[in-house]
């Protein structure tokens, strides 16, 4: 058995899951991976049972910090090593999994796929966003993490237990932030990412404000006070 | 104002923010609920030590008295945390329902020996509503 587990939550994805996970066990069978259908209300769950895939079926709709809460505990109860956070709509490439891997045997807890190590953050409105959290993390921690927002990240044993067990463990910045504060060391490996290749993204423009209000919120403040290790 | 009460007013609001985060200290609130909290209660602070600043936007406003504005801002954040509450809790009580009968046709399934779970996984809007509207008869 592989000791990586690749989680993949998918909330409607009806458009993406199936390529999404054909092109994973195609290129990369030796990978295990599980899907948490997050209470959809269209037809990826018929589609993960057609196919025979490997997941989890949540009855009601959780949302992305429950889902991938799920697939953590999974992760525990299956004694896997390595858990890897990976997007239902075909963002993210399976081809740096390997890597990652190897960065984290360097001595990580998390690694991070990154989209801005070597390459240059591009100056959109879209990455203002990006840019705070950055400066909110290295306020925090003193620490550098150039894509806080990337949704594809490993996390080693340890921080799987942290997740599976724990109330606000949600997979966002203001998390990883908590953990490097707590003496995680998280690492960023550069990756190329895709554009989604179907369905539609619920970024809008006050969905987007309201998150950035919490993950700063909370990172600049609330992490302070949070408890620690024996909550 | 006297001095003292505007001491009991910072105090007050201290205090709310001190409430705040001994609860997130002890990890009974979720971060997403807490921000509001946070947020509110970094209001009071911010009105209890200058109230300048309501007197400023009541005369903006043309306000005839500071106290109405005050109460206004209040009950309007006030109303709005109730009224997600409310439909927050609505959707709460349905997934909550959806659980436990989940639970209940999966026992059945089991005790007929079905592998399968007849959850109604499908997902499928046009199911639910089916099943809804057997329901009443059975």
């Amino acid at each position: 058995m592989n000791d990586i587990l690749v989680i993949i939550p998918a909330y409607n994805e009806e458009a993406n899951i199936k390529s999404v996970t054909d092109r994973l066990t195609g290129h990369y069978p030796e990978l295990d991976y599980v899907i948490v259908n997050d209470g959809s209300t269209d037809r990826t769950a018929a589609i993960c049972r057609e196919n025979g895939y490997n997941f989890l079926d949540l009855p009601v709709n959780l949302g992305l910090a429950g889902a991938f809460q799920a697939g953590m505990r999974y992760a525990l109860a299956h004694g896997y090593a390595y858990a890897v956070q990976f997007d239902g709509d075909g963002q993210h490439r399976a081809e740096y999994i390997e890597p990652m891997r190897k960065k984290m045997d360097e001595g990580f807890d998390i690694v991070i796929a990154s989209r801005f190590v070597t390459e240059k953050k591009p100056g959109s409105f879209r990455m203002l966003g990006s840019n705070l959290i950055e400066a909110a993390i290295r306020f925090t921690t003193g620490k550098n993490i150039k894509d806080p927002t990337s949704g594809m990240r490993m996390y080693n044993r340890k921080t799987i237990e942290e997740f599976a067990e724990r109330i606000n463990f949600a997979p966002e910045p203001d998390t990883i932030s908590w953990l490097m504060k707590n003496g995680a060391k998280a690492a960023e490996i550069q990756v190329k990412m895709d554009e989604r290749t179907g369905g539609r993204s619920y970024l809008t423009p006050i969905t987007a404000a309201k998150y950035m209000i919490r993950i700063l919120v909370s990172i600049l403040f609330i992490q302070n006070f949070r408890g620690g290790k024996t909550a | 104002m006297t001095g003292l009460f505007r001491l009991i007013l910072i105090l007050a609001s201290v205090l709310a923010t001190a409430t705040v985060i001994f609860k997130i200290r002890k990890s009974k609130m979720q971060i997403e609920n807490a921000v509001f909290w946070v947020l509110f209660s970094f209001l009071l602070i911010l009105l209890s030590c200058f109230p300048s600043v309501i007197y400023c936007l009541a005369a903006l406003l043309g306000m005839q008295s500071p106290a109405n504005l005050l109460y206004l801002i209040i009950i309007f954040l006030l109303l709005y945390k109730v009224f997600s509450m409310s439909v927050h809790i609505s959707s709460l009580e349905e997934k909550l329902k959806r659980l436990a009968q989940n639970e209940a046709l999966c026992r059945n399934a089991e005790e007929a020996e079905k592998p399968d779970c007849g959850t109604g996984t499908t997902g499928n809007d046009a199911d639910d509503r089916t099943e809804k509207a057997t329901s009443g008869k059975e």
